[in-house]
């Protein structure tokens, strides 16, 4: 304003007093000479949408790929430029063929997770020392400029071998994702020490095929329609859903008179909402029931002595390979033959707390009503002798025929799959070396001792330890892993891990342990297709909805760029966006698998689309209906209930041919149990997916973070509903409220596993985050997980 | 407002010349330190005597940070404001209003669009605009200065008014609505004597101006 404003005098004489006084300081306060600098706010674009009038709303299908159980259609509501609300499949139910995908409680918070204030905005990398949680906001030019140098050094220094992507599960789904942008990369510039398995069916998975040859011994769900009799032994889709539609299933089998047991050492919230019967039982001792069960089929003459004469091998003396004893088979070792311990129901009743009569109902209940689908769940078989578990329920199924045959279920992992789609995004990895997921530790420590007795496949030996890790979208270095305090110590000491890539969408515990820090997108940002898990005839579009916000970036993007840094961008991208990618998956999927696919313009239309079949898929319907020309893919190419193989491996105490109970470390038989006299297990809690969403307030209200105790073991400790305890080991300790209640067995705690792990200054950690107890002993076969076995005192805190 | 009182003689342009220097002195105040020679220049301009007759312990905590200033402590500051306002993590100070006023405390939330719609409307629009939120601490002090800049530049009364009339709304429906709160959890979660200052010196100035705007009002 000049002095030749008509309006500069307008306030002389007219301002109160007290204005004046308190203005007095500030007008002789400076101006600052270049302003406030660069502008945030500029002037509007015009060719805009005018002021005000706003867009009207659009809504966008679109689906979460993190490691849920379930996969289900999300609708984000948009409007300019922003996700209003969230909404869901509205199909209807009742046509089984196209099963609603409704999102639970955990998509009905997918908006908060979008716009929490602490959402990981910008690039960081770390200033303090490892694991401290100190970090500086840095360009992306600069953290690409440290991932392609660092790449570089490291796989120079210590060779391809040193470098290493971890297990991470925050994308679990799709066709991108961070782990495979991460892998691609690495593939190009010399390769990477690759890992087998996963957290999730570690042990399951390596001992089903010596069973049955694969993995997919599951039926389509609506097979179950035709079931007479259900067991989910360790299952409980109430909450970590195990395929959205299964649910469905499992309430029609029910309709259609199905029974329907569950056993499990709590009273789970699937037990609640399906079984006619609960079955509480000992972690770890699954197999003496199992053992059990298998005695009384066999005394009673209740088993199928056609179907294991014509399809299996090790059941009795007539039907074992050649070289081995005939003392050895299955049913001598049910009987006692050879050690003189019959596993009668008083023989197991002792060990896994299941009365007796009761395990002869059930055992006589199974073999009879038929057809019967023994379903099992994978916490059991992340224990210590999981393996066992696994091979065990597909002994049952095999001694009662249950198997090939609609309505039945073979049992073991249980996967099944007939719906695909291609998945172009492909590389190479020259390194054929890989370990065990769990041991990864192990490789960081001491990996150049490692041989194939610690899992390692592909060399003798490994020509250096972990140097390098890449950790996208997972809590695995810290949290999900076992024994968080030996990890986080491990992790600390710089001359190990000598550099550690994190992306995540939140600051984890895991993140906190990043050299640099990378901010990824949420499923709303980005493009992608989420295939099922666990089985599932639909895929669900992944449709980016908004622009990722703040500095966020696809690891696909981060990667090209790195990849560009290192003059190969050309090879990584092969020319294609993410968008690309998943309109040729749809392209190829429709010319190569099934010409009713929709084309992409229908699909982000539609948003789902049901592959459609006239019958249920029965697992090894082929193998039993036509052996001859259906060989099982095991060495003999029958059904191995004893398995020569492992056999030959010599260590039958720990690793035994036939499937049998093994009294567990920190088990209920271990001395150990005098010190710490509770076994501890954990579950999948509704309110998260594993860890994922753990610091979602408003999910907090649908599940509190609380350690479930039994009445009897609480009143002998002085504790009431609501206390806060510790709850500890040799291993570690932990602070968290308590729930009293007869739903879990005596002897028995469980935490919902997924806390994130939150140490206060002590060190002792405040949320519950349940691998401060769990070991990272490795099951003896696969070298897998045992997290669900442990030993622990509980004492008011 | 009542009239009563003696009234002083107070000119229109160093008022509104003043205001907008004070927004952008907290304005700077609030950007993310920088090891260089920008903070020491600042506190050289700054009179703290006449800071302290507008508000004794603003121009007091403000003089005691800029007195010892050196390369570690904006340092210190620069860890400081990343703890406070950038993350990564939980932040003691979420600087946006939408988190203050959403039920859930989250971002880009409703008031965000309103505060959209009124850039909109003076031709304005955030350079992120869908990656980074409109209601951003930083952002609203920037259309205030913007907003009294314009004020500065306008020969005709009525525009005059209006001008003042959307600073006062601004005031009364935006920034006074969380700069408390805000404020607050800064004075709970800070030792900084940089930005315990520069806290006290944004909310008693918002509320300072407010009144100022609508006696001004008054009187034109």
């Amino acid at each position: 304003m000049s002095e030749q404003n008509p309006l500069k005098n307008l306030l002389t004489n007219k301002m109160q007093r007290r204005t004046f006084l308190k203005w007095s300081g500030a007008i002789g306060l400076p101006v600052v000479a270049g302003g406030i600098g660069t502008k945030m706010l500029v002037e509007r674009k015009q060719d805009e949408k005018p002021a005000s009038a706003k867009e009207t709303e659009q809504i966008v299908s679109t689906c979460s790929i993190t490691n849920c159980g379930g996969r289900c259609v999300i609708k984000a509501h948009v409007k300019d430029g922003k996700v209003v609300r969230v909404s869901t499949d509205t199909q209807k139910g009742g046509d089984l063929s196209t099963p609603p995908l409704r999102a639970c409680v955990r998509g009905q918070n997918y908006r908060k997770m979008l716009y929490d204030p602490e959402r990981l905005k910008y690039p960081m990398k770390r200033v303090g020392k490892r694991g401290e949680g100190k970090f500086e906001r840095i360009t992306w030019g600069e953290a690409i400029d440290t991932i392609a140098s660092e790449i570089k050094r490291i796989g120079d220094t210590y060779g391809p071998e040193s470098r290493y992507v971890n297990y991470a599960t925050g994308q679990s789904s799709g066709l991108h994702g961070g782990r495979n942008s991460a892998r691609k990369l690495l593939s190009l510039t010399g390769g990477y020490l690759e890992y087998r398995g996963d957290y999730s069916v570690g042990a399951g998975s390596v001992a089903t095929p010596y069973t049955y040859g694969t993995n997919l011994t599951g039926s389509s769900f609506d097979s179950l329609l035709h079931s007479k009799y259900i067991i989910l032994w360790g299952q409980n889709p109430s909450e970590m859903i195990f395929s959205t539609p299964y649910r469905e299933y499992l309430v029609q089998a029910k309709n259609n008179g199905a029974k329907i047991v569950v056993i499990d050492p709590r009273y789970s919230d699937t037990a609640v909402a399906f079984a006619d019967e609960w079955i509480p039982i000992l972690p770890t001792t699954d197999n003496a029931l199992m053992d059990a069960m298998g005695y009384v089929i066999v005394t009673e003459q209740l088993h199928d002595q056609a179907f294991l004469d014509k399809y299996c091998i090790g059941f009795d003396e007539d039907h074992m390979p050649e070289g081995v004893s005939k003392n050895e088979s299955l049913k001598s070792y049910l009987l006692g033959m050879q050690d003189g311990i019959p596993r009668t129901p008083e023989w197991a009743e002792k060990i896994c707390r299941v009365p007796a009569n009761k395990i002869r109902q059930l055992a006589r209940e199974y073999a009879t009503s038929k057809p019967g689908a023994l379903i099992q769940g994978w916490a059991a078989q992340r224990q210590a002798y999981g393996e066992q578990f696994m091979r065990g329920g597909a002994q049952l199924a095999c001694l009662t025929g249950n198997v090939g045959k609609l309505g039945t279920w073979a049992a073991g992992t249980g996967s099944w799959s007939r719906s695909n789609m291609i998945r172009p995004f492909t590389y190479e990895n020259p390194v054929k070396t890989s370990i065990p997921c769990f041991l990864w530790t192990m490789a960081v420590e001491k990996g150049t001792e490692m041989t194939a007795a610690d899992g390692l496949q592909g060399a003798e030996k490994l020509n250096s330890n972990i140097k390098m890790i890449v950790n996208l979208a997972g809590n695995m270095l810290i949290n999900q892993h076992a024994d968080i305090n030996k990890t986080s110590k491990l992790l600390e000491d710089e001359s190990k891990v000598e550099f550690i890539l994190a992306s995540d969408i939140f600051m984890t515990p895991s993140a906190k342990f990043a050299d640099i820090l990378l901010p990824g997108t949420t499923f709303f940002e980005r493009h992608d297709i989420g295939f099922p898990w666990g089985g599932g005839d639909y895929v669900i579009l992944g449709n980016k909805a908004i622009e990722p916000l703040y500095e966020c970036r696809d690891e696909y993007d981060v990667f090209a760029d790195v990849a560009e840094k290192l003059g190969l961008k050309e090879q990584f991208t092969e020319g294609k966006t993410t968008l690309d990618i998943v309109k040729e998956s749809i392209k190829r999927t429709k010319q190569e698998i099934d010409p009713k696919f929709p084309d992409y313009e229908e699909f982000k239309k539609k948003g789902v689309y049901h592959f459609k079949y006239d019958e249920p898929l029965v697992g090894f319907k082929e193998q039993i209906d036509d052996p001859a020309n259906h060989p099982f893919q095991t060495p003999s190419g029958k059904i191995e209930l004893f398995s020569k193989a492992l056999w030959d491996m010599n260590q039958h105490d720990e690793i035994p041919a036939i499937a049998k109970y093994i009294p567990s470390w920190e088990g209920p038989e271990d001395p150990l149990i005098g010190q710490y006299p509770l076994q501890l297990t954990s579950w999948h809690y509704k309110r998260r997916c594993h860890s994922t969403y753990d610091n979602q307030e408003w999910l907090e209200e649908a599940g509190k973070q609380e350690m479930w105790m039994n009445p009897k073991d609480a009143e002998k400790r002085g504790i009431q509903n609501g206390d806060r305890v510790q709850v500890f080991n040799d291993r570690g300790l932990l602070v968290i409220d308590v729930k009293v209640t007869p739903r879990i067995t005596p002897g028995v705690c469980a935490i919902p596993q997924g806390g994130w792990y939150t140490p206060d200054k002590t060190g002792i950690d405040q949320r519950g985050a349940v691998n401060v107890l769990t070991s990272q002993r490795p099951t003896p076969l696969a070298k897998a997980n045992p997290q669900l076995t442990n030993l622990v005192e509980v004492k008011k805190a | 407002m009542t009239t009563t009182g003696e009234v002083f003689d107070f000119d229109l342009m160093p008022f509104l010349q003043s205001r907008r220097n004070v927004y952008q002195l907290i304005y700077l105040l609030f950007m993310e330190p920088k090891a260089d020679q920008f903070l020491y220049d600042l506190g050289k301009g700054i009179n703290f005597k006449e800071l302290e007759e507008f508000q004794k312990e603003i121009g007091k905590t403000l003089e005691q940070f800029f007195n010892q200033i050196s390369d570690e402590q904006i340092l210190k500051q620069k860890e400081e404001f990343h703890r406070l306002f950038i993350g990564p993590g939980q932040l003691a100070a979420p600087p946006w209003e939408s988190y203050y006023r959403s039920k859930d405390h989250l971002l880009f939330e409703e008031c965000m669009f309103q505060i959209r719609d009124l850039y909109y409307q003076f031709g304005l629009q955030n350079i992120k605009e869908n990656k980074e939120p409109d209601d951003h601490l930083l952002l609203e002090l920037e259309f205030m200065i913007f907003l009294s800049e314009q004020s500065l530049q306008q020969i005709d009364l009525e525009e005059l008014k209006r001008f003042i009339s959307t600073q006062i709304e601004f005031l009364q429906n935006h920034l006074l609505t969380w700069i408390p709160p805000f404020c607050e959890r800064i004075f709970e979660n800070t030792t900084s004597s940089l930005y315990l200052g520069a806290a006290m010196l944004l909310e008693d100035f918002c509320w300072c101006d407010l009144e100022a705007l609508i006696d001004a009002r008054e009187a034109l």
